[in-house]
């Protein structure tokens, strides 16, 4: 296939063609959809959780045996969609611990350690991200808070469970 | 990722309705990814996916399958100057029949190679290779004709 002055031109003007960017109802619906009605057990499975650990640790392995991988420039547009994701995803982070920051049952839970662990790694993969920028750690930083946010609609299903079974208790 | 499906659909509403679906679809079958890809392009996979999807749902218009008239792979001469803006030409992708649209998308700007092409289309290599240069062609005619 010849290369010719079209492709080339496209080709070096590659990041200008990404210039959409959707609104922000979309990321409410996709989580609506996820989280909304029916918590979502699929984190119960081992490879999800491995899927996870890989990304992960694998992530941050790089980052502390010396790993060199080439930074890779993102695009603005790319830039400005994760910005976007990160920031609604972080805001429903935000919203969801504090409504657990009176659940004392939550502190124990093994489920508070795994929170604990996953927000020690993103704030590895932030750095990485800072110092090295790829889409990797951003996927890497997007699955981080759908599991986390996966891991506290739990605490919240729980603790809804809990307050319903009080309240039958009480009405019997 | 928004701007795949939308290159796609050509159309805001059904580019969202894709990014949404591929985004579920993909937390819901994350079990399925076997790493043998990054995320980012197996991710990318699935909104193609959906989005071609989306075009067949409308099935106002099939992928002309026509190979009696070839065109010359260089649409436009090598050594010449491309004589349009950025603008120019994302206006008049916009413009392209929905099928000579994915296939250029597709090739020039999500990287695919054909005989990817020729797999999330259904079609074989070769024709994706004369859409491909159809499309182009068909761009210049947009282009030079000046209907923007």
């Amino acid at each position: 296939m010849n290369n010719d002055s079209f492709e080339k031109f496209v080709n070096s003007n590659r990041d200008a063609f990404d210039d959409k960017v959707p609104s922000t109802g979309v990321w409410s619906r996709i989580e609506k959809a996820l989280f909304g009605r029916t918590p979502v057990s699929l984190w119960n499975s081992l490879p999800v959780w491995r899927l996870a650990a890989v990304l992960l640790l694998g992530l941050s392995i790089v980052q502390f045996f010396g790993g060199r991988a080439p930074a890779i420039e993102l695009d603005a547009s790319n830039q400005q969609e994760f910005v976007a994701v990160e920031s609604y995803y972080s805001a429903q982070i935000l919203e969801k611990v504090s409504m657990l920051r009176n659940d004392e049952s939550f502190v124990d839970d093994p489920l508070a350690q795994d929170f604990e662990k996953l927000d020690a790694m993103y704030a590895v993969l932030a750095e990485e991200l800072r110092q090295r920028p790829s889409e990797k750690v951003k996927d890497a930083m997007v699955l981080n808070m759908l599991v986390r946010i996966d891991l506290l609609n739990r605490q919240l299903q729980k603790l809804e469970d809990s307050r319903r079974q009080k309240e039958v208790a009480k009405s019997v | 990722m928004y701007n795949v499906g939308y290159r796609i659909v050509n159309n805001t509403g059904e580019a969202e309705d894709v990014l949404q679906e591929a985004f579920i679809s993909a937390f819901r079958n994350l079990h399925y990814y076997r790493g043998d890809a990054t995320f980012g392009s197996w991710l990318k996979r699935i909104v193609v996916n959906k989005a071609i999807n989306a075009l067949k749902k409308r099935r106002t218009e099939q992928l002309p399958e026509d190979e009696r008239f070839d065109v010359a792979d260089a649409v436009w001469p090598e050594e010449s100057e491309f004589p349009f803006s950025i603008e120019a030409v994302k206006k008049a992708i916009t413009r392209l029949p929905d099928g000579y649209r994915s296939v250029l998308s597709l090739y020039l700007l999500e990287g695919y190679d054909h005989a990817e092409i020729a797999e999330i289309l259904g079609i074989s290599e070769s024709t994706s290779k004369s859409q491909f240069n159809r499309s182009k062609k068909k761009l210049r005619e947009i282009l030079e004709g000046g209907k923007l």
